[in-house]
Parts: C-alpha cells; structure tokens; sequence
C-alpha cells in the first residue's frame, strides 16, 4: 500500500469530516439525479399538457405508490382524446419527484413551467409538495389543483387572505372540523368510565395545528385533552408520555406522529401497559404496509378515510367506480389500495374537467377561473370549490373505519362510522382497539 | 417515581445506543474511517433479516443468528473491496466513499423495497414486559442492553487476549510499524470492519424489532451513534457504553421534564462534552 500519513486523523478532523457529513446528507436530494418519467402523447399543438407533482422516493413515498399506475389509467381512458374549446384535444401527462423535498418540489415545479411549459400542474400529498408547488404556481400563472393536505397547512401556510383567496391555486381535502366530524361519534359510541382523551402530538406543523385546532374541539365537546407534550419526531424513547397517559386513566387516544415513530409508541405503550380503549389516530396508519408492519397490534386501530373500495364514487372519465379502480390496481401491481389511489385520480379528472369548460383550454385565467368555480361528482365524491370554508377549497368528508385482519390481503379497513359522510355504506361495528 | 421510570427506560436506551455506536468507534478508532453509510447498514441488514424471515420461514432469532455473521463476511468484503482503496486518498475520500455508500444504499432498498415501512416482527416479546416494583421493564430493551454489554465485553477480550486484537491494537497505533513486524494491515482492517458491521447489523435489527424501518430511515439513527462516540470518548469501548448511556438517560430525563427537550437535551450534553471535555468522558488513547 502507498504511504498516505498513518492516523492522520485527530479528533478535530473526526468532528469537522462529521459535520460536513451532516451538511452532506442535508443536501442529498440536489445531488441525486431528476427523475421523471413521460406519459404518452402526441406533438401536435393540440396537447395539453398536465403536469403531476409528488413525493415518489424519499419518506413521504408511501403516498406515492399508485402514482404510476393512476397515470397510466388516465391515460387510457383519454386516450381518445376529448373535445375542449372547440378542437379535439389529447393530453400529455408530465410525472416529477420531489424525494420528499420541499426545495426539490419548488425546483421541479419551475422545470414544468419553463422547460415543460405546462398548461396545469396537479400535485399530491402533504403540505411539504402542496405548498411549494401551490407557491409556485400561483407566482407564475399556472392554474393548479393539490390534494391530501389539510386545507389550514395548505392556507394559513402560504398566507391566504380572508375573502380573497388565491387566483390560480386550489385544493380539495378537509382540516380540523372534519377530523372532528369523524373521530367525535367514535368516541362518543365507545363506552369509557373517564373523558380524558391522551393526545400525541409532537411539535411539527401537522401536530401543532391539532394541538391549536382540534384541541379546543375536543375540550369543547365535553372531553379533556391529556397533551403528552410537543417532542420532537424521531425520537426512540416514549417512557414519559406513556407514564403521563398512563396516569390519567385516559381510554380514549388520538395522535399525528410521524409513521416511524408511531410504530415505536404502539409497541412500546403496549409493553409498557398503556391500552387505550379506542385510538383514532390521523397522518398514521393510512396505509395497509403500516398496518402489516405493526402485526397483531394494529387490530382495530380507527382512522380517518376519505376514500376506501367501499366509497360509493365514479370516475368522470370512463364510469369506473372506486370498486373497480382499486381491484384494477391490485390485479396491475399486486398491491392493495391506498386512500391516496382514489385523491390522485380526482386530480386528473378535475384538471381535464375545467379543460373541457373552458371556452380556450389553454388560457390560464380562464382554466384557473374554471377550477376555482370547480363543481364535479368525481372519483373522490361530490366536490364544491365554491362552499369551502375559503376560496377555492373543497372539502371532502372521511369516515371512520377500522383496520381488521382481511381476506385477500393481510389486513383490510372496515367502515365502522359515517356519521360525517352517510353516503358510505358501514361494514361492521365499531370495536374496541384493546377489549 | 416517574423520574426512576425515566431513568430505568432511559439507562436501557442507551444499550440500544452503544450497541449502535460500537461499530463507528471502532471504523474510526482502526482505520480513521468516518462510516456515514452506519445508519443504512444497519437498515440493509433489517431489510436482509426481512427478507429471511420472509423466503425461509424460520423462527426470528436464528434469522438474527444468520444475518449477524453474514453481515461480519460482507464487512470484510467492503473493507478490502471498497474502502482500502480510498483509505491512502485520505480521510475525505474514505468518506466521500461512505457517503456515496449511503445514497447508493438507500436507493437500491426503495427499489427493492419500495418506501413501505416495515419491522420484524417478534411475536409477543417486543411489547413482553415485567414488573420491578412500580414500574414496567420490557424484556426487549432489557435484552438489547445486556447484548450490547456483552457485545463490548467480548470485543474488549478480543482486543486484549488474542494475538489479532493485539494486532488490532498495533495498527491502529502506528500501520506501518505494526507493518514491520508482519501485521497485514489489510487483513487487520477487514477484521476490524467485520466487527464494526456484525455490531451495526445486531443494532439494526434490535432497532427494527423495537420500532419499524423503512430505506430512508438510515440517516437518522447516525446522529445518535456519533454522540454516543463523542460524548463517551473516541477509542474507548467502555466509553462508548457510557455514551450511549448518558445520552439515553439524557434524552428520557429531558423528556420528563418537557416532552420538546428530549432531543435537545442530547444534543445539549452532546455539545457541554464538546466544549468542556472534548476527550470524551472516558478518554482512551489519544486518536
């Protein structure tokens, strides 16, 4: 071997090559390469081209899983093309990753602007995509529609005005009353000797908007709210907020941790003797792998949906209902639905939709007016962008449903209360999550 | 009592963080090798582990059996395949090569993977428990920490008994003289590195029983194992146990006091051991 100084590395150096390390991995989304993957099309200058942001790599990925697969479905059933401002029109779908980063999301979605020249950006999941990608488009011109955000993050976080409202951007999905609307009657069905409901929620944007917003809900309806305190995520230890739920004798409990660590809570509240009646939880347990990861104990954990199989909606596009949709995408990639199959769907639908309203589909204003002014019967149920809580809102309404031990797959939701959305058809009773 | 609880949970954390950090300070302490790909080492042997259980159906613990030696093969095959190479480059090559590593890692497990999270999955002993008088010890963190103290005491024979420890020991002070009198240092070092990746696979897994892991979540578990080196102090095993140690107690205290300062008051201690005893708390060697 060649003479390179031996140990010529001191503490000093360990620190500095850590440090940099650090700074290293923070900028780890810039180094990776662009992904991105085309959807079909043709060259004439008819295309209107949709442009689809989400978090397909990275920790936010799970919401991503039926991306392609929903893609690939819009672009068969357009595959005719359809009539849109007097002209046949085809459209192109144009796929960019954000791995999970809201600077990567701003960078992709000026890519589609400029390089793309996109007539609409759609783009899902958390308010780390919807926000940056909102920005944005709202700056450049770009009529846009997101979804699975609640709307508080997507407006309060981009400073929404009251009674004005942004001019391009849009989002349908639900906040805080609706996470009430939907985990109050659980509670209130379920028999408990106490009111005390244990609330785990760490100190990020997602939680604090629970803590400010859902926490005055709860004591309002005659609860009390047991806080385990704001930690931060990704921690590995849950002993003092289980010693303090524990406490207070609370048989009811609600959370917004990040997934990773609500795995760590479960089981270590599990062993550390803290069974709480009933658990609502929201952002956790959204999908069927979280559910499988946590085995035996996800056994009746209640949650929020607002899309499921059982949802009794249509797509506007080729009368396909959400049965179907999710069958197809299990028979194409052998994976079980997620919620977020039928809110991607909707965006495609929604954007194809102001399309064919607008008298020229590639005005912007126009096409943005159209979205804002936006009433569909779609895959994700009857949206109204004009009753929102603000302008250009839609709200959507979840029910509670129930991860039970399934048939076809490992584990499978059963909708246990709609009283936030009778539409839904309930499929059993609501269980205690620890008898 | 809920402060003894603290404690009790916190002192059993910190196993689980010394079992991590032994295989850095060891890569560091031979071979002056910053490991960040650490933290997805561990996740790829979750994920091998995974795959396993999955393929051949056998019971956890021999799978934990298998892995943690297969692991030690591919450690000495990345050593002398992979890093050797760098580590006459300098310290920031091995790094950059580490660095690399990482990404590389994270990216071939989400396109095997996908981004599901996932745990292993130990029956009913993840959330088995006993009580000690009022409070509640699980057998799990009970189990990880006398591993990781069992794991520091054999290495500590290894290093001082045996003619390749005191090889070890021998490069690591001085390569080249230790070259001299007939150590193959690349030998030496691919032990080394056996080492430092069968305790990295046997924290990962002790780590995915306990929580749940998915490809990106490597990165976050290498900030505890660099304080738990640091705050211990570099080249000392002993230390390292007390690190991780302190670190946990730290952590599970500060979250008694205000669940928002659970991390800070690591990475408090973390940085009052920087400023006022940078050797670390049991300094070994000078590195």
């Amino acid at each position: 071997m060649s003479d390179a100084s031996p140990g010529g590395m001191n503490r000093r150096s360990f620190l500095g090559a850590a440090g940099l390390g650090a700074a290293a991995i923070g900028a780890a989304p810039l180094l990776s390469a662009c992904g991105g993957l085309k959807g079909t099309g043709t060259s004439s200058s008819d295309v209107l081209k949709i442009g689809y942001v989400s978090p397909q790599t990275g920790a936010l990925a799970g919401f991503a899983t039926a991306d392609t697969f929903v893609v690939k479905q819009i672009t068969e059933a357009l595959r005719g093309g359809f009539t849109a401002g007097g002209k046949k029109r085809t459209v192109e779908i144009i796929v960019k990753d954000t791995q999970s980063n809201p600077n990567r999301a701003t960078e992709v979605t000026r890519q589609l602007i400029n390089s793309d020249k996109v007539d609409l950006i759609v783009g899902s999941s958390t308010p780390d995509t919807t926000n940056p990608v909102a920005d944005q488009c709202e700056a450049n011109g770009i009529p846009n529609v997101t979804t699975i955000a609640p709307w508080e993050a997507w407006w309060n976080g981009r400073g929404g005005k009251d009674g004005e409202g942004f001019t391009y951007t849009t989002l349908f999905f639900f906040g805080m009353q609706e996470f009430a609307d939907c985990f109050f009657p659980m509670w209130q069905r379920m028999e408990v000797d106490n009111k005390n409901v244990a609330a785990l929620w760490p100190n990020d944007t997602d939680a604090n908007a629970f803590r400010q917003g859902l926490g005055p809900m709860i004591t309002k309806a005659g609860h009390q709210v047991v806080d385990g305190g704001a930690y931060q995520n990704g921690i590995t230890d849950f002993s003092s907020q289980i010693a303090k739920f524990k406490a207070s004798d609370a048989e009811l409990f609600t959370c917004t941790p990040i997934p990773p660590d609500f795995q760590t809570f479960w089981k270590q509240a599990q062993q550390q003797g803290f069974k709480p009646k009933l658990a609502t939880v929201a952002k956790v347990m959204l999908f069927p792998s979280e559910a499988e990861a946590l085995g035996g104990l996800a056994d009746n954990i209640a949650t929020d949906f607002w899309w499921s199989p059982a949802h009794p909606y249509k797509s506007t596009l080729d009368g396909k209902t959400a049965r179907q949709l999710a069958d197809d995408f299990a028979a194409s990639s052998g994976k079980q639905w997620t919620q977020a199959l039928g809110s991607i769907y909707s965006l495609f639908e929604i954007a194809v939709q102001a399309f064919k309203q607008a008298s020229d589909p590639k005005d912007r204003d126009e096409v943005a007016s159209k979205l804002k002014a936006m009433k569909i019967n779609c895959m994700s149920g009857d949206l109204d962008f004009t009753t929102g809580p603000k302008p250009g809102i839609a709200l959507q309404h979840p029910v509670g449903g129930q991860w039970r031990k399934g048939t076809r797959f490992p584990w499978d939701v059963v909708i246990v209360d709609n009283t936030a959305n009778p539409a839904v058809p309930v499929g059993g009773d609501l269980l205690p999550t620890n008898a | 009592m809920q402060w003894i609880n603290a404690l009790v949970q916190g002192l059993l954390l910190g196993g689980l963080y010394a079992l991590f950090a032994t295989g850095l300070s060891l890569m560091f302490g031979v071979m002056r090798i910053v490991n960040l790909a650490h933290g997805d080492l561990a996740v790829v042997a979750s994920f091998l582990a995974l795959a396993l259980v999955g393929g051949t159906g056998l019971p956890l613990w021999v799978v934990i059996v298998v892995t943690v030696p297969l692991f030690a093969l591919l450690g000495y095959l990345t050593q002398r395949v992979l890093l050797q190479g760098s580590l006459s480059s300098g310290p920031m090559a091995t790094l950059l090569v580490t660095f690399g590593l990482s990404i590389v890692l994270q990216n071939v497990l989400l396109e095997i993977f996908s981004a599901d999270t996932r745990t292993l999955d130990s029956g009913s002993f993840a959330t088995s428990s006993f009580h000690l008088g009022p409070i509640t010890v699980g057998w799990l963190p009970l189990v990880t920490f006398l591993l990781a103290g069992a794991v520091l005491a054999g290495i500590g024979v290894f290093l001082s008994r045996t003619g390749l420890g005191r090889m070890l020991r021998a490069s690591s002070d001085d390569r080249e003289t230790a070259s001299l009198v007939g150590a193959d240092s690349r030998h030496v070092y691919g032990v080394a590195t056996a080492i430092a990746f069968a305790t990295v696979a046997l924290a990962g897994l002790m780590f995915a029983v306990r929580s749940s892991f998915d490809p990106a979540t490597g990165p976050s578990r290498l900030i505890f194992a660099f304080e738990a080196v640091v705050i211990g102090g570099l080249g000392s095993l002993w230390g390292t146990l007390l690190g991780g140690i302190v670190l946990g107690v730290t952590q599970s205290i500060g979250s008694q006091i205000d669940p928002a300062m659970t991390l800070l008051a690591g990475h408090l201690v973390f940085l009052a051991v920087l400023a006022f005893r940078p050797q670390g708390l049991l300094a070994g060697r000078t590195a």
